[in-house]
């Protein structure tokens, strides 16, 4: 099932590889990756995500990584798919 | 340079910077190799009032730290070169991540200017350790060195402890800046909303039959005075895992012992039954667990970690709080009308004690250690290898202090113990050290001998010989049909001729008459010692529950 999330992280170095590799080791599959500067020089990460684990313990494992500000899980009540997180994410 | 006065004019170079701030957080002692890209580093360590341990592997580098962390509390610190000897720090950086030890390692790179091109002895070890660190730095300008290794301590001992890696490239330890300020991100647990903690304390009201799972958690939170507290005030049994051994008081009346593969059946049975099961500072690894659908099949969860990751990662939580269990336990406390259930587990406790009367003339590991635990009493620190041996003594070493016990239980180091009771031993001067080991776990770090020797560390070494791979032979025998495969280690080395030849002290014991005189060597004599113990390669760990299986379904032991 795809779930999508809205992280926030500092530019700091690996801390990109940091956060997309905890998502791999932790069973989940990225099918979809968008990033963005945000403010205070950090990166806005908006990922949409494949997994039967549950994503909830997924965001505080990736709460607890010390370059990740936020971590956001995205509504689920529509299903998402690479097209529509494509959308969304292009309406800002 | 202490708050907001640590921005600093004065310019010094990276190395200098680094070993300031190692100062700065109390760090006196540590364990290295030296090598071209941590040279400068070296260099400025002449001029340090910081004890540099020289060990013969990078590999026991590590693990000494860890060792150190694990016997002292605080944050163990080693350093190599680039390269080989970065990553020969892997393995013991994965070890204390695992475990959730507080570390800091410290690797030098090539210069910033050729990293990325292949240079000599270059590795991305940044990149290879990221899965097991909980945080790591490449430092590239001078004036941020200070405030990097500041941060990095911070960020190893808050919260779930763990180890950080700092990689510094050469360049940056020789050139010379001001120091800038720290920035502190710590991941510091919140604290817990009054709601939930009453929730917590209806589950325990409501609860026939409560058991507290004890694992290194607690310990490590400082919170055994807490749990020994809440045990005493209602008399709720407990059952530990293997870093929780030492948490819970050895005497309690309803300490049931350690559960999982190796578990006793009373604490095995005990979670099977249990209709709440008190997490404190444990995390269902499968090695407790057993088929982790099976596990504890009748109990609601009430889950306590300072981890709030793994609160509902293995098992689904009824309450879980993710605060400090030194706040979390007592405010457990309240009277609990369990009689029949205490009277069920003090049952199994006695049906289940375990038994020394093995037959035969021959060397009874398990006795040998029980009666070793006994004779030092409090002054003894042990650090176990991996194998047979380790759950020999995570069953019968008596302990009453986790901290008195070190053992690799995520990762599984073989090679964990001589190191580890080095670190153990420079940690606490005064405890006498014992390092249990194994014919196949030695040799995996044989050189730390020299540093034994080197600098006269009076760490006494039980080295228990079954001439095999005791654990893979057991498991080849039960669950591949006795097709035993690259486990025999018959030509093994004469261990005490080899601890002779580094100038250890050692003897061989080959009889059951002769463990009082060797217990008695092991707890009077004043330096390094090795008692080379000779034991039937038959031996087999009791009881086992089958890889896959329910921890209802135990072998080797009496329904």
């Amino acid at each position: 099932m795809s779930r999508a999330l809205a992280i926030e992280i500092d530019r700091a170095e690996g801390a990109l590889l940091r956060l997309l590799g905890t998502i791999e080791r932790r069973g989940f599959a990225l099918i979809g990756l968008q990033t963005d500067a945000a403010d205070n020089g950090g990166l806005s990460v908006r990922l949409l995500l494949d997994g039967e684990r549950d994503p909830q313990v997924l965001c505080r494992q990736l709460q607890r990584l010390i370059d990740v500000r936020e971590v956001r899980l995205l509504p689920d009540a529509v299903e998402e798919t690479p097209e529509t997180f494509q959308a969304t994410w292009l309406q800002g | 340079m202490d708050g907001s006065k640590e921005q600093s004019t004065k310019v010094r170079t990276g190395a200098q910077w680094l070993l300031q701030a190692l100062e700065a957080e109390g760090c006196d002692l540590m364990f290295g190799y030296p090598g071209g890209a941590i040279m400068p580093v070296y260099d400025a360590l002449v001029d340090s009032p910081i004890r540099h341990i020289l060990v013969r592997h990078e590999q026991g580098a590590a693990l000494a730290a860890d060792g150190y962390a694990r016997a002292s509390g605080k944050v163990g610190v080693c350093l190599a070169t680039s390269g080989p000897g970065a990553t020969n720090l892997l393995t013991g950086i994965a070890n204390a991540y695992l475990d959730s030890i507080p570390m800091v390692a410290i690797t030098g790179q090539v210069q910033t200017l050729v990293m990325g091109t292949d240079a000599f002895q270059e590795v991305d070890v940044f990149g290879m350790s990221l899965p097991v660190v909980k945080h790591s730095y490449v430092v590239r300008r001078a004036e941020d060195v200070y405030a990097t290794v500041r941060e990095a301590f911070a960020i190893a001992r808050s919260g779930r402890p763990g180890p950080v890696l700092i990689d510094l490239p050469k360049d940056v330890a020789v050139a010379s800046a001001p120091a800038r300020a720290p920035h502190y991100r710590t991941c510091a647990p919140t604290a817990d909303e009054p709601e939930a903690l009453m929730r917590a304390r209806a589950l325990l009201a409501q609860a026939q039959r409560p058991l507290l799972y004890v694992g290194g958690g607690v310990g490590m939170a400082d919170a055994e005075w807490a749990l020994r507290s809440l045990m005493r005030s209602t008399g709720l049994p407990a059952v530990y895992t293997l870093k929780g051994l030492g948490a819970v008081d050895p005497d309690a009346p309803f300490n049931l012992g350690m559960l999982g593969m190796h578990g006793n059946p009373a604490a095995n049975h005990a979670v099977q039954e249990c209709d709440l099961l008190i997490v404190a500072g444990a995390r269902f690894d499968d090695r407790a667990t057993g088929k982790l659908a099976t596990f504890a099949p009748n109990a609601k969860v009430l889950h306590l970690d300072i981890d709030a990751a793994e609160i509902g990662k293995l098992r689904r939580a009824d309450v879980g709080l993710g605060g400090k269990l030194a706040e979390q336990l007592p405010a457990l406390a309240q009277p609990l009308h369990i009689t029949a259930w205490q009277q069920h587990c003090r049952a199994m406790k006695t049906q289940h004690a375990e038994r020394y009367d093995a037959p035969g003339d021959g060397v009874f590991a398990p006795a040998l250690l029980r009666q070793l635990s006994e004779a030092g009493g409090g002054r003894l620190i042990v650090a176990s290898d991996v194998g047979q041996h380790q759950m020999w003594v995570a069953q019968h070493w008596r302990v009453n202090r986790s901290a008195a016990h070190l053992s690799s239980g995520g990762l599984g180091t073989m090679g964990f113990g001589l190191p580890a009771a080095i670190g153990a031993q420079l940690a606490k001067p005064d405890a006498r050290v014992i390092c249990v080991s194994g014919d196949g776990s030695i040799m995996m770090n044989i050189q730390e001998l020299a540093t034994l020797k080197r600098y006269g560390i009076p760490v006494k070494i039980v080295l228990l010989d079954n001439s095999s791979l005791g654990m893979v032979r057991q498991w080849q025998e039960l669950f591949f049909a006795e097709r035993y495969s690259e486990v025999d280690l018959s030509d093994n080395p004469d261990f005490a001729e080899l601890a002779r030849a580094f100038g250890i002290p050692a003897f061989t014991v080959e009889r059951r008459d002769q463990v009082a005189d060797a217990i008695a060597r092991l707890l009077g004599d004043e330096g390094p010692l090795l008692c080379h113990v000779k034991i039937d390669p038959r031996a087999n760990v009791w009881p086992l529950v089958p890889p896959g299986k329910s921890n209802a379904e135990m072998m080797g032991c009496a329904a």
